[in-house]
């Protein structure tokens, strides 16, 4: 990161002193997120902007358009394309319609830990970005969000527990879906927006969401247990339409690109650090982490082998980062084992 | 007996500062509330009265933000002299709760005082109900149950609690443990105006307003329901209290994207006189945030 603000604090120099090409009209992005105004992303958001626009001495203004008010993500990537928005904040199975890839990280218990995932995303985040600008969209930044977790009214530790639940899975969410029919769960699919209602008349009795985004949203106060075992890792992707993007000067892009991304990777520490918080004061909020046994461990993570080979096989998506992320997962594993042995 | 003292005194109601992420309110319904507890002689009731009368109707805000401290210790002293009063233990919550939320620019000193108002809350609660008092650092579900006890007789407790609550939620907004108090707080507020949909006119649906507008509908929240408790809040307070429109165009009005009626909202406010029996203080305070709230609109939209 600090590599980054070097880069950032040499452009402003060089534009303070040397200036930028004039010709180069004023642009203002609008960036829409459902990130209520007044929270932590939000203002780390409008900080951001504010160093862009003071970077690129007004040439690059961004407008946010905060708490969903330009609709959800479908609403969003449609208002993209005919130029209402220029861009918007999404998870990553929110871009998964565009980009099937972006479901990878979210393919239920794949990740064993939170190593994993950084080992992984070393390699992979970049290929995420090169595979978005192909189809469109040009990253500004991405976001870890953290695990997230199965929170129920009664205890999960087995396949069998999970069975028995009346299971949320988010709407759209395919790879989710799929993992819970091969593990012989029939989800129930429901928008974001329609859990806290669902949990409410019992429609729904089992979520999964990372520990800070179930207090956030209230759902805290409608479950009684959390399944101690990390079910898919979230991320947060900050995008821009390329078009948007190309009518930018190299240098303003690259600023742009630079101070955003050093955003997100702030945030992506705060989240880390608010989840470890969040899911201390849910056990103090009186919800009792409960713990597989050793053999139901190997279900849930034999599930996840079998979630990618269906996906493999059946050809519903096409993704290109399947191998990739397994063969990364096995290396680590290996070396990992190495490690422990001596 | 504190209880019953409460009920005639008809207690001036809380103030309200304008949230960030949750809720900021400005408690201010102290003096008065002393000028009834038990243990003060008539010439402090008067002392007290007037002094209430004094700081509720004062238009110049850094004489309040001077003078406030001087009753802070006041209060405090007599709650060491009377540990089980509720109705001083109540005024203790509200003044600090109204300091720390309101004219305490350093973060860490404002939550040094909101600890102590929700302290005094707590105190003030717990002398009133043993079930209410168990309750309040259960598990949500146990504290809602614990709700049904709730009576008139300690209206006056919960509400003021549950107001100093919410200042020490808002004032540790980066705090989870805080965060997931959001829906006890409502909870109790609810509880409020179930037993008294009158109790200090309106103030209580002004609270469940702002409470209810955290949320975006993306992730569950429901500002329609929002929009009705500060409808509530405009009619119970006759419109008379401008910090009602300015949370209702800061909270609802942003929240679902409205310019107009965001703007309307502050303009009526900005244009309204801020005097009113009780509500000078808060309505300048009110107006103030109007203007600033206004000038961003055309950033905000």
């Amino acid at each position: 990161m600090s590599a980054s603000i070097r880069k950032i604090a040499i452009f402003v120099v060089l534009g303070l002193v040397i200036g930028l090409p004039s010709a180069i009209a004023q642009t203002t992005l609008k960036l829409a997120t459902v990130a209520p105004d007044g929270t932590t992303w939000m203002r780390e958001m409008r900080s951001a902007a504010e160093m862009v626009e003071t970077a690129t001495e007004g040439r690059v203004r961004i407008k946010f358009y905060p708490g969903g008010v330009m609709g959800n993500a479908p609403t969003v990537l449609r208002k993209m394309r005919i130029g209402q928005l220029h861009g918007g904040a999404f998870t990553s199975g929110e871009l998964a319609g565009l980009y099937p890839d972006f479901f990878v990280y979210g393919i239920p218990f794949l990740f064993h830990g939170r190593d994993e995932v950084r080992f992984v995303r070393a390699e992979l985040d970049d290929r995420l970005r090169e595979g978005l600008k192909a189809r469109g969209l040009t990253m500004l930044g991405i976001a870890g969000g953290g695990f997230a977790y199965l929170m129920s009214d009664s205890e999960i530790t087995s396949g069998e527990d999970l069975i028995n639940a009346k299971v949320w899975v988010p709407e759209g969410d395919e790879v989710s879906a799929l993992s819970l029919e091969l593990a012989g769960v029939s989800p129930i699919p429901l928008p974001l927006s329609d859990v806290y209602t669902g949990l409410q008349t019992g429609l729904i009795d089992t979520v999964v969401n990372t520990p800070a985004g179930a207090i956030a949203f209230q759902w805290h106060t409608k479950v009684d247990y959390l399944t101690d075992v990390p079910v898919a890792y979230v991320v947060g992707v900050l995008a821009v339409d390329n078009k948007a993007i190309d009518r930018l000067s190299e240098s303003d892009r690259r600023m742009l690109i630079d101070i955003m991304s050093s955003a997100l990777e702030r945030l992506e520490e705060i989240n880390e650090a608010d989840n470890i918080e969040a899911k201390a004061v849910l056990s103090k909020e009186g919800i009792t982490a409960v713990e597989p046994a050793a053999d139901e461990m190997e279900f849930w993570h034999e599930l996840a082998g079998k979630t990618v080979t269906e996906l493999e096989q059946s050809g519903r998506l096409e993704f290109e980062l399947l191998d990739d992320i397994q063969e990364l997962l096995r290396t680590y594993r290996a070396r990992a084992a190495v490690e422990q042995h001596q | 007996m504190d209880a019953a003292c409460f009920k005639e005194c008809d207690l001036s109601p809380a103030k309200t500062r304008p949230p960030g992420l949750i809720v900021v309110f400005l408690a201010i319904g102290l003096l008065l509330s002393t000028g009834c507890s038990t243990l003060v002689s008539t010439a402090t009731d008067r002392f007290a009265g007037a002094l209430s009368a004094g700081i509720l109707n004062q238009d110049d805000l850094d004489t309040v933000r001077d003078g406030m401290p001087a009753y802070l210790l006041l209060v405090d002293g007599f709650i060491i002299e009377n540990p089980q009063n509720s109705a001083l233990l109540l005024a203790g919550a509200e003044l600090y709760s109204s300091y720390s939320g309101a004219f305490t620019d350093d973060p860490e000193r404002a939550r040094r005082l909101a600890d102590r108002a929700r302290e005094y809350g707590i105190r003030a609660l717990c002398s009133e109900s043993d079930v209410l008092c168990e309750a309040v650092d259960s598990p949500h579900e146990e504290w809602v149950a614990a709700l049904d006890a709730a009576d008139e007789d300690n209206l006056a407790a919960l509400y003021g609690f549950a107001a100093s609550w919410a200042t020490w939620i808002e004032l540790n907004s980066g705090d989870w443990d805080a965060i997931a108090d959001i829906p006890k707080v409502e909870a109790a507020m609810r509880r409020v105006i179930a037993i008294d949909p009158d109790f200090r006119s309106g103030w209580p649906q002004l609270y469940l307003g702002v409470l209810t507008t955290q949320l975006p509908p993306a992730f569950g929240g429901k500002p329609e329901v929002g929009r009705e408790f500060f409808d509530t809040a405009l009619a119970k307070s006759k419109g008379q209290n401008l910090m009602v429109h300015v949370l209702y165009a800061q909270q609802y009005a942003r929240l679902v994207f409205n310019q107009a009626l965001h703007d309307q909202l502050l303009q009526d406010a900005i244009a309204s006189d801020v005097r009113a029996e009780d509500l000078t203080l808060i309505n300048v305070l009110a107006q103030q945030r109007a203007r600033r709230l206004l000038s961003e609109s055309k950033d905000f939209f």
